[in-house]
């Protein structure tokens, strides 16, 4: 029963105007560092990070780099797919990070 | 009450009258879900592609079900569903396209 | 009419009918040809692989000594290379190895020793291991030598990932330091195949973070991943077994494997799986003239 409540009210929140960018950021920033989600440190070197993680470009400059918001979603779904070599996980494919999770993460690249 | 902020509520009323049969798990259902996912696992044990994220699931279902949490049990159980399968298929899928990512 | 035949050996067609079998001719030589060299490609050459991993790491690292890649992290970042230097003041290893020796000097309970499993008494053989055994068809590694001594003296087989078996295969290592890989496939088709699955087993993505062993060991190999420089898959056993600061103790080849293998969130397998073997003769194999260096030390 509480559980439906729960459900009730995340959704009554879901259906709500958000503008909320500026917070999905900052989630996607704790998501990009957690050790247990994005973990990007261990590859990815990023401004305010504390590891110079070099098996991956350094995250900066992503707006003029990647345009297209699409591109860099299918990038962290699957980018063996798109790279056979590629040392990055299937983040979104393999279910290490939800869609909503990306997205979030996304915000927080643009920040970059 | 604005108009928009009417409508939303309105909307999530509905959105969760359509999704709250959905929602609440009986004990047969979770119980049917765990013994799904602990299937699919062996499946992948078998082919020893078996993620570590996969048998986590598997215990809190379990744990969840002894607890008579049907609905944690039936989510868990899910998604350890979901990863179990999703490991098979990397492993099969593996199996021809492997030879592309032997370096030039 | 010269052709390559499904085995990729090379052919000739003698035609003894005129002219007008010579479109015949021509579409079946053209068809002979589309259809070889796809199997050339798939049929393994040990050999060429070998040949090819090494100079992808010789280009890689070319400042780097063909006896430096046992060394690993060390042999291709110069911050490590220090760190290292200090901590071969005291090397970590020096007590598995008077362990090892004290345990390798003990006779059995039968009266045998281990010396008595192993060519040339088990000195200097190391660099030869893994190896095919015919009677089994399978391949053995060091420590499933050491185990099936034990067992064959009567004695209980050891936990091959640490303790006395990282001991033991520490002596048998140091005794070969500065010899090259010599891994041999012999002429046994059950031997190309296990080679063959190693090889797949490297490249082959596992685990929920859906990385093969050639993800990080590749291309990446020598940047850095947080505090760790990534290894080159060349060499990469040649410092076997370790003393692994992580750990806080020694370990062999396959507990650095199933660590990895839990490291991209993989269920690891049992210790003496025939895939880990397999990795491990297809690694060391491609290690061939590659010097052994170890017992070794790792962060």
């Amino acid at each position: 029963m509480t559980k439906s409540f729960f459900a009730f009210v995340v959704l009554a929140a879901a259906a709500l105007p958000h503008s909320a960018h500026a917070d999905d950021a900052k989630a996607g920033q704790e998501l990009a560092l957690d050790r247990a989600k994005g973990n990007c440190l261990a590859c990815h070197t990023i401004k305010g990070g504390d590891a110079p993680s070099s098996v991956g470009r350094e995250l900066v400059g992503m707006k003029r780099r990647f345009p297209n918001r699409a591109d860099l979603v299918e990038i962290l779904t699957d980018e063996p797919m798109r790279n056979s070599i590629a040392p990055m996980p299937p983040f979104g494919r393999n279910h290490i990070l939800t869609r909503a999770e990306i997205e979030k993460i996304v915000d927080f690249l643009y920040t970059l | 009450m604005k108009r928009s902020m009417k409508r939303s509520i309105l909307l999530a009323a509905g959105l969760v009258m359509l999704s709250l049969p959905a929602l609440a798990a009986t004990q047969e259902e979770a119980e049917a879900a765990l013994a799904a996912a602990r299937a699919a696992e062996s499946e992948a044990v078998a082919a020893k592609a078996a993620w570590i994220p996969t048998e986590t699931a598997l215990i809190k279902a379990a744990k969840a079900l002894a607890a008579e949490k049907w609905d944690e049990a039936k989510l868990a159980a899910d998604e350890a569903l979901a990863l179990a399968r999703l490991s098979v298929e990397q492993a099969n899928e593996q199996k021809t396209s492997w030879r592309n990512a032997v370096f030039r | 009419m010269v052709y390559r035949n499904a085995n990729g050996e090379t052919r000739m067609i003698k035609s003894s009918c005129p002219g007008r079998w010579a479109l015949a001719r021509t579409v079946v030589c053209a068809l002979l040809l589309a259809a070889a060299p796809a199997k050339a490609a798939d049929k393994t050459d040990p050999e060429t692989d070998r040949k090819a991993l090494q100079a992808f790491f010789f280009a890689k690292f070319p400042k780097v000594d063909k006896a430096e890649f046992g060394n690993g992290p060390y042999a291709v970042n110069e911050e490590m290379r220090k760190q290292w230097t200090d901590i071969m003041q005291f090397p970590p290893y020096e007590i598995a190895l008077d362990e090892g020796h004290a345990e390798w000097d003990k006779p059995f309970a039968n009266g045998k020793h281990y010396a008595d499993c192993f060519d040339n008494k088990g000195e200097g053989i190391r660099q030869t291991y893994p190896r095919f055994i015919a009677e089994t068809g399978q391949v053995e590694t060091l420590e499933g030598a050491i185990n099936r001594c034990r067992v064959e003296n009567g004695e209980k087989p050891l936990d091959p990932m640490t303790g006395l078996m990282a001991s033991l295969a520490a002596v048998m290592s140091e005794s070969s330091r500065g010899k090259p890989f010599a891994i041999a496939i012999p002429d046994d088709p059950r031997a190309l195949a296990a080679y063959d699955r190693g090889k797949e087993f490297f490249y082959s993505r596992k685990g929920q973070l859906g990385v093969s062993c050639a993800s990080c060991h590749m291309s990446p190999a020598g940047e850095r991943m947080r505090g760790d420089i990534l290894a080159p898959a060349l060499g990469i056993l040649a410092a076997m077994p370790i003393y692994r600061s992580d750990w806080g103790s020694m370990g062999t080849s396959i507990r650095r494997i199933s660590t990895c293998s839990s490291q991209t969130r993989a269920v690891p397998l049992k210790a003496d799986d025939e895939d880990y073997r397999d990795v491990e003769y297809f690694l060391s194999y491609m290690s061939n003239g590659i010097p052994v260096v170890g017992p070794g030390t790792r962060p």
